[in-house]
């Protein structure tokens, strides 16, 4: 008691102060209660995986650190794997197990390290001393950005050493070599060079923990180009557990250096393998030392070895061979003779990060690619692909109307798909459609044909793909005499008009627009960027291996918003940092950049939201990760761009830069924030906002859409694929006064009552990954002020005149609660036999109409009118539909009549047996009478065999219950063939009933009269609304 | 001025509480306390629960029996058809073949792993250092929208096809009244092993002195009870193994 008063005093204190007004601030979980995301991959391209990690002694057990969709464990030697890390930042550098304890002590160190242009953010260093169950960051990185390494002593797990990479596209004090001694409490800094060189990989000598070896690496990356390479990349050894550290660069070349892989062979410690990038191209390549890193000997600078250093660095060898080498690369390489010669990988997924070898049999290769995990069996020549890794990393994602919608959008390495929302027995592999190669971004619908724009890379080559003719066209704009260079962005930007169906932007530093779906465009603007010639050349980028992909072009267009109100007004963004806007459809623009108040110069214009709510609103965001910025910046104008307010509060995490926003169509306070770290959404205009983490992980969120005719809010994010929350309507309604209520039951729409029902074959779903649908049933939403823990609460489905239809599961969350109905009824009394009849778990659907959802809470009762609909593709008429409404009735009635007869013979059987094993004069009547009731109940039910393959001849229950189920179930009209079947049962059916009735009048009534004649009660039988009565 | 001095006293309750780190042994003693008290909750021998749980508009009946000597039972209805789902007598766990609606045993396996912990009722909480397990006190965390003490339970560890493997869950007491509701089981079996299988408790009612949660839902449909018997009279063979059938 003492426990419930403490709580009452604090209520009754703590309300003093505020009064009754105080606002009720909801945050998270505590508002959304149980409205969940949903993940629908896909996983059958996977995405890009930054490092493998195997337990030293259980080969069931592998990790998978991924680039942008956090860490996944396979228990099964790598068949299917399952995340572990969905509280924390998804983008991972390393995953290591504590040799003295692999089962519990698992580190994280986040933030990809493979620094490509796309890459995501780490946010620090985590460790798991419950086999990851839950992680704990441990202070000291949290500004890491990115982190290669962890290794921990074998011999003493408190003595670990971390390598941080650190920050990308910024200076940073944050790198270096950390050693701790005590486990991770306290960290000293054991090797710094400078704060453009970081640590590309630090490994420990197998045999001695004293000896350690470093790879230090110059780097940085900018908006338009990228370097590695410099004097201060080098390659040290520490033979004193780090405390000093000295270059091992005897034989290597003079100069600058790049970024160097370093392994050490674990079955000789004096065997390590290098691999160089060089200011002398003949001495790139594989090094090797056979002297612990004394002096090294060049041996191999094939295609496979130099290729891309800041992107494959990685060298693994054989545990059991030192002679047994692997190579990251574009296809991976492998040497069986200690690294003079080298084969390419079998096929897979191209760009190979890391690979692990099984720990007791090195035929079995694990492959880390930009499209997944990889499996040999055979010692690299063949793999096959992790099915259930749904890692898929978009850039953009758009939606269309179709009933499901469908979710189109384009991945890093990975082309351009669409595919369902929803699909029979799960969004599968099998339900994406490729719409474009290579490095896909944007894919959009036409609005009213069934025409898909898809482009790869820098708009080098846009698609119009003409999905029922399967015909493609290559549409991007193309330069014109007297046009100078087109520059587009990676990512290239495209729109399709929301008032033209035909018109089509796209945009380089012009906006183009085209009326006729890319066949002819015309410029509509003067270069809208800064156009810093400073900025423009990549032809160097890279550093010491050019590296001019097109990935880095910049002062470019990104974002064209035209009104959805006025087809006049176009707002562009750029790469650079410029927002203009024209109102006469590009006649003239204005450059609104400088009314920008808080938003550093040249910040990149992620995404701008032209409003439907007014023609002067648009929000837009800024992105300035990519000059070393995390913060998140979000901007909103109601005049045109003449000024604007950040919509920025203090709940979202310093370092989740921004990247795309969604307003909602109805309620203009209600806004959907992408951030490098996730989801948040706001339901008073961006004063405050709350981390949507309900089946979502913090992932970085490219791209986000809603659909209009379902509320959904669909995700493209880069790393974990597309999410969707179903419909946020209840968002809209959230204000003071519903928070403040005890129970508020959410406005709905009437719900239609699908009648689909096709087949959703399973094969493969053990090992691969099914996305899950949305539900078909009616959403009841409400929300509770509070938890319901204590007392009965009840939630059910009543008509109209309150009779129960059936009950269902409450939610008892605070916050959103979501419950669905099917729209069943209850099942019928089935006559009780030897085995089940399977037509009896049918439960009829409810007719259309209006009903009444009750929840009763304690004494309270709160109730709320739901409205079900037939489905307007039905293929019946009204009238068939009734006709089988009310045949339905007949069967479930008939059922249970049948369930109610052979109730009474059994208690009557069950009389004449106990009279039998009295014995004497009366036994005899009962006998004939038992013997009666048996015949007939043979006839009535099954009495022999089991539900499987030893089944009796089904009997006249079987038959009802089979009939019945099929009236009830189906979505056709009642047929003559289900009607002449009818037929036959009802009158099988009164043939038995007035086999009964003989048997009553005959011997029963002599029975009963035996019976009464000895002094013994009759059987008792219930009445029949007692028997059939549910509880 | 007593008033005055009690309020005095509250306020620096308040003002210290939230700095004083709640230990598992608190939060499990003000549970007990709030349930019936520990005394009561050690006197239980034995619950027959009666509840049924709605699948698709189908209401099946189902009956749990636990004892405090690890014997359990659990029965459910269909079309009249009484079938154990599982049983357990402290020696034998057994289950029903749905096909052939036939009793079989279980596998060596679980059956060992039922006997290594089958001290769970009431509570595994209840003396749990007695039992040889082990409760960490994590934090607070927000589970169905509200606060809660987050408890890990370490049980022993069981055998999974031929390895060992540890057993652990995770219990959310709401921080306002010390009862349990979500408990997550880290599954040591099976494809999902590794995972988490979450439970969630609710509408607890008092029996016998005792509250007990009348809602245990496991995803979908909740287990809803109807009535619980404490220390019911079952006789030992009731649990066994039916050799002939």
């Amino acid at each position: 008691m003492k426990r419930i008063l403490l709580p009452l005093l604090v209520t009754l204190i703590f309300s003093f102060p505020g009064n009754a007004q105080e606002e009720i601030s909801l945050k998270g979980k505590e508002l959304f209660g149980d409205m969940r995301a949903r993940q629908i991959g896909p996983a059958l391209m996977s995405g890009r995986i930054n490092d493998l990690e195997s337990h030293p002694t259980n080969p069931r057990i592998l990790y998978a650190g991924t680039a942008g969709g956090g860490v996944w464990r396979s228990n099964d030697g790598g068949a299917i794997f399952a995340p572990i890390f969905d509280k924390h930042v998804q983008s991972i550098g390393v995953v290591t197990l504590d040799p003295t304890n692999p089962d519990q002590n698992i580190w994280v160190g986040t933030g990809e390290t493979w620094t490509r242009n796309s890459v995501s953010i780490g946010d620090g260093l985590f460790r798991s001393t419950d086999g990851g169950s839950n992680f704990k960051e441990v202070p000291g990185f949290e500004n890491s950005e990115r982190i290669t390494s962890i290794v921990i002593n074998p011999e003493n797990n408190q003595e670990i050493y971390v390598g941080v990479l650190g920050a990308l596209w910024a200076d940073s004090q944050d790198r270096g070599v950390y050693k701790t001694t005590d486990g991770g409490s306290s960290w000293s800094k054991v090797l710094y060079i400078g704060p453009s060189t970081g640590v590309s990989d630090v490994i420990m000598d197998p045999e001695n923990p004293n000896i350690l070896y470093a790879s230090m690496w110059e780097f940085r990356r900018s908006g338009w180009g990228f370097n590695s390479g410099g004097s201060s990349s080098a390659l040290y050894k520490s033979e004193d557990a780090g405390a000093t550290w000295n270059k091992i660069h005897e034989g290597f070349p003079e100069g600058k250096l790049g970024r160097i892989a370093v392994a050490v062979a674990p079955s000789d410690a004096s065997i390590l393998y290098a691999v160089l990038e060089t200011e002398e191209k003949s001495k790139n390549g594989l090094w090797k030392s056979t002297n612990a890193g004394a002096s090294w000997e060049h041996l191999n600078n094939d295609f496979g070895l130099v290729v891309r250093p800041f992107y494959f660095s990685r060298i693994v060898i054989d545990p059991k061979n030192p002679e047994v080498v692997l190579k990251g690369g574009l296809n991976g390489s492998i040497s069986r003779d200690g690294g003079k010669t080298f084969k390419d990988l079998g096929n897979m997924h191209s760009d190979i990060h890391d690979f692990a070898f099984h720990v007791k049999d090195s035929d079995v290769i694990f492959s880390g690619t930009d499209g997944g995990v990889y499996r040999s069996w055979n010692g690299g020549s063949t793999f096959e692909i992790v099915e259930n890794l749904p890692l898929s990393q978009f850039y953009h994602i758009s939606v269309d109307n179709k009933e499901p919608y469908n979710v189109y959008g384009g991945l890093q390495d990975n082309g351009s798909w669409y595919g369902p929302s929803s699909s029979p027995g799960g969004v599968n592999a099998r339900d994406w459609n490729s719409v474009g190669y290579g490095d896909g971004f944007r894919v959009l619908k036409h609005p009213t044909k069934n025409i898909v724009y898809s482009e790869m890379q820098g708009a080098e080559n846009v698609w119009r793909y003409d999905v029922d003719r399967n015909r493609t066209k290559t549409i991007q704009p193309l330069p014109k005499k007297g046009d100078p260079e087109l520059r587009f962005n990676w990512n290239a930007p495209m729109a399709v008009s929301q008032h033209q169906p035909d018109r089509f932007y796209m945009a380089s530093q012009f906006l183009h627009v085209s009326e006729d779906m890319g066949d002819n465009w015309k410029i509509i603007s003067p270069d809208l960027t800064t156009n810093d010639k400073t900025k423009q050349d990549q032809s160097k980028s890279g550093g010491l291996s050019v590296d001019n992909s097109g990935a880095e072009n910049h002062t470019t267009i990104f974002t064209i918003a035209e009104s959805p109100l006025d087809e006049n007004i176009i707002w562009v963004g750029t790469d650079d940092g410029n927002i203009q806007i024209t109102t006469d459809a590009g006649k003239s623009w204005s450059n609104v950049t400088d009314n920008l108040t808080g938003i550093p110069a040249n910040t990149w214009v992620y995404h701008i939201e032209a409003s439907v709510h007014s023609k002067a609103t648009a929000y837009a965001v800024f992105d300035g990760h990519t000059m070393g910025n995390m913060k998140p910046y979000a901007m909103k104008t109601t005049d045109y761009g003449k000024t604007w307010t950040s919509i920025i509060s203090k709940d979202i995490q310093e370092n989740a830069f921004v990247r795309n926003i969604q307003e909602d169509y109805v309620n203009e306070d209600l806004l959907f924030l992408g951030t490098e770290m996730g989801l948040y959404v706001t339901i008073n205009g961006g004063k405050g906002w709350s981390h949507f983490t309900n089946n979502m992980p913090p992932v970085a969120v490219h791209f986000i859409d809603m659909q209009k005719q379902t509320n959904d809010i669909v995700m493209g994010t880069h790393g974990r694929g597309v999410i969707i929350i179903d419909d946020i309507s209840p968002l809209r309604e959230l204000n003071q006064e519903v928070l403040a209520k005890k129970v508020h039951f959410f406005k709905n729409k009437p719900f239609t009552m699908p009648e689909e029902s096709g087949f959703a074959g399973s094969f493969g779903a053990e090992t691969q990954f099914v996305g899950q649908n949305k539900s078909s049933a009616a959403r009841i939403v409400y929300y509770l002020k509070k938890r319901h823990t204590f007392g009965k609460m009840t939630l059910e489905i009543q008509d109209m005149d309150g009779n129960k239809i059936t009950s269902l599961g409450p939610g008892k969350s605070k916050g959103i609660n979501i419950v669905n109905w099917g729209f069943n009824t209850s099942n019928p009394k089935m006559a009780a036999a030897k085995t089940l009849s399977f037509g009896g778990f049918t439960s009829p659907r409810v007719p259309q109409g209006q009903y009444k959802v009750v929840l009763k809470k304690g004494k309270q009762t709160y109730a709320h009118i739901i409205e079900t609909k037939y489905d307007r593709k039905s293929l019946t008429t009204l009238d068939e539909r009734k006709e089988q409404e009310a045949l339905t009735q007949t069967m479930f009635s008939m059922v249970e009549d049948l369930a109610f007869l052979v109730y009474e013979i059994g208690q009557i059987q069950s009389k004449a047996k106990e009279v039998i094993d009295m014995g004497g004069k009366p036994a005899k009547q009962a006998q004939k009478t038992w013997d009666a009731l048996e015949a007939l109940r043979t006839d009535l039910v099954v009495t022999t065999g089991d539900n499987y393959v030893a089944s009796a001849e089904p009997e006249l229950r079987e038959r009802m219950g089979e009939l019945y189920s099929n009236i009830a179930t189906n979505y056709d009209r009642v047929d003559g063939s289900l009607k002449s079947n009818f037929e036959l049962i009802s009158e099988e059916f009164t043939t038995e009933k007035t086999r009964f009735a003989k048997i009553m009048d005959k011997q029963v009534k002599k029975f009963y009269k035996t019976l009464n004649g000895n002094d013994i009660s009759l059987p008792v039988i219930k009445a029949k609304e007692v028997f059939l009565a549910k509880d | 001025m007593k008033t005055l001095k009690n309020l005095f006293v509250v306020l620096t309750l308040l003002a210290v509480a939230p700095m004083t780190a709640q230990t598992a042994d608190e939060i499990l003693s003000n549970y007990f306390e709030n349930t019936g008290g520990e005394a009561a909750w050690n006197a239980l021998e034995g619950a027959k629960m009666i509840g049924s749980v709605n699948a698709q508009g189908m209401e099946i009946p189902v009956e749990m029996y636990q004892m405090k000597d690890g014997k359990q039972l659990l029965k459910i209805n269909i079309q009249g058809q009484e079938m154990t789902q599982y049983s357990f007598d402290g020696d034998t766990m057994w289950t029903t073949n749905f096909m052939t609606m036939l009793p079989e045993k279980s596998d060596a396996e679980t059956t060992e792993n039922m006997k290594i912990n089958n001290q769970d009722f009431p509570s595994p909480f209840l003396n749990y250092k007695e039992k040889g397990y082990t409760v960490e006190y994590l934090g607070k965390e927000t589970k169905e929208g509200t606060e809660t003490f987050k408890l890990k339970l370490t049980q022993k560890p069981v055998m999974v096809d031929g390895k060992e493997e540890p057993t652990v869950s995770f219990h959310y007491f709401e921080t306002e009244n010390y009862v349990p509701i979500v408990v997550e089981t880290t599954m040591n079996m099976g494809p999902a092993k590794g995972q988490m299988s979450t439970s969630g408790y609710s509408d607890y009612q008092e029996v016998g002195g005792l509250y007990f949660p009348f809602s245990i839902s496991q995803g979908g449909q909740p287990i809803v009870m109807k009535e619980i018997i404490l220390n019911p009279e079952v006789d030992a063979a009731f649990f066994a193994f039916p050799e002939e059938k």
